[in-house]
């Protein structure tokens, strides 16, 4: 067998550990909004000074909600080799397609490593940490119905421009609620075809149709199972009167306090401050000039 | 839109998580990284069923997933892991309209190719020009693991799309 039959333990979206740190406590709306504000800062950073500064406050929130640091690495070490393959890919080869005129460190042969690439290798891999770091915090510390109910409430400004925010925020906790539930279906449809003699992988590596025709047997009714649930589910749905774009209350309301207007001011001046980091080096520059 | 789109978008989109955090969405035909993606399917087909702001959907959701759960550099970047995904549907659709009038299934099939090529040529594109990897790293890339992904991509979504229409490509008679 070349897989494993249990699928159940590997949806491991439940990652939540409960607890009553500061950021457990805090309105998922404030969360998510800072949370996007670092991401983007994450994202338009382009030097190694502002990543090295953004790591370290994402390890600070880590500590904050009181998680254990392997949580957020977990993810990291089966990860490794490839990680591995796409620096060397980076060093070795993004050479000067880079369009950016900065010292040449090492040449040999036709491989030459310039600053510039060194400089980008180390930014994207501060960015993986940093960013592993932080979405571990939030996922760590925020339930996934406190996360929807979160994403809503920050998307309801849009509201008036048309954005269906409810039904957004309905088609994500359908997707979250149904995840484990499919395991389960997939797993069983694997045992099930797996007592009638199907074959997951045992073709050759080359034989491309033979090997997708051996997914079929699994993928296929895992899909009309799915849709065929999703037909039950809206009939069900519009049974009970559910009409989009209708005005509905929620069992849970959330309450925004002091502490998440000042984690939002907080999080807003710590985003300019980190933006308005300067490094020496010249090439980062003319980096962030392009985006 | 309907409830049932979107709750059609929701259960496709819960498909897509499943299968990038189980592994059961790659299948083992060698590319660069070992395998063929199948996530960029639960978009195409929602697509297929429910037109493009579906299939938008499910690639944002998908894109979102594979954002959160990345661990190579270019993909904790929501540039390269969600912009590229929001197209997948979108393209798909436009392409099974313009030729369903033709013949059914060749949409159907060629829909699975195309919405596979947009998420191969997009995101490649944008690791491209975010300077993560090489020109011929990309191309290289592309052709390896993005001609593989086409294939499969094209059997699996005729082969759900045609069952859940209860389209018979072979027009078989019923062997019962």
């Amino acid at each position: 067998m070349a897989r494993p039959l249990e699928l159940s333990a590997s949806v491991a979206l439940g990652q939540f550990i409960p607890g009553h740190s500061l950021l457990h406590r805090m309105d998922p709306r404030a969360k998510l909004t800072v949370f996007t504000l670092w991401v983007v800062l994450s994202v338009v950073a382009w030097t190694i000074a502002q990543q090295a500064v953004l790591f370290i406050i994402f390890l600070f929130l880590l500590a904050l909600g009181r998680l254990p640091f392997r949580f957020a690495f977990s993810t990291l070490r089966p990860a490794l080799p490839a990680l591995i393959v796409v620096v060397l890919l980076q060093l070795l080869f993004l050479g000067d397609s880079t369009g950016l005129a900065s010292p040449v460190l090492l040449h040999v042969g036709f491989i030459s490593i310039r600053l510039a690439t060194v400089q980008l290798v180390i930014v994207s891999l501060l960015r993986v940490l940093s960013l592993m770091v932080l979405i571990s915090t939030l996922t760590l510390t925020t339930s996934a119905s406190d996360l929807t109910r979160g994403l809503e409430g920050v998307l309801r400004p849009l509201r008036p421009l048309r954005v269906p925010v409810s039904e957004i925020a309905l088609v994500c906790t359908i997707a979250l609620r149904f995840t484990p539930v499919f395991a389960q279906e997939a797993e069983q449809l694997m045992k099930a075809q797996a007592a009638r003699g199907a074959d997951f992988g045992e073709a050759r590596p080359w034989q491309i149709i033979r090997r997708t025709k051996s997914v079929l047997p699994v993928i296929v009714p895992l899909f009309l199972l799915a849709l065929g649930r999703a037909e039950n589910l809206a009939l069900a749905m519009e049974a009970r009167g559910y009409v989009p774009g209708a005005r509905r209350t929620s069992f849970k309301t959330l309450a925004w306090g002091m502490r998440d207007t000042g984690a939002c001011i907080v999080g807003l001046l710590l985003f300019f401050a980190v933006l308005l980091i300067r490094d020496a080096q010249p090439a980062s520059a003319a980096i962030a000039f392009l985006f | 839109m309907n409830t049932r789109k979107w709750v059609i978008a929701g259960v496709l989109s819960a498909l897509s998580i499943l299968l990038g955090v189980t592994g059961l969405g790659f299948v083992p035909v060698p590319t660069a990284v070992g395998n063929a993606t199948i996530l960029q399917i639960p978009a195409i087909i929602g697509a297929l069923l429910e037109g493009p702001i579906v299939g938008a959907i499910i690639g944002t959701i998908f894109g979102v997933t594979s954002f959160l759960h990345a661990t190579l550099p270019m993909f904790k970047d929501p540039l390269v892991s969600i912009l590229p995904r929001i197209w997948i549907g979108v393209g798909a659709y436009y392409v099974y309209k313009g030729i369903r009038p033709l013949n059914h299934y060749v949409a159907i099939g060629v829909a699975g190719c195309v919405g596979s090529v947009i998420n191969t040529v997009l995101v490649l594109g944008v690791i491209y020009l975010r300077h993560y990897l090489s020109l011929g790293a990309c191309i290289t890339a592309a052709v390896v693991n993005g001609v593989p992904e086409a294939i499969v991509s094209i059997i699996i979504t005729l082969a759900v799309v045609s069952a859940w229409l209860r389209l018979d490509p072979l027009r078989r008679k019923s062997r019962i």
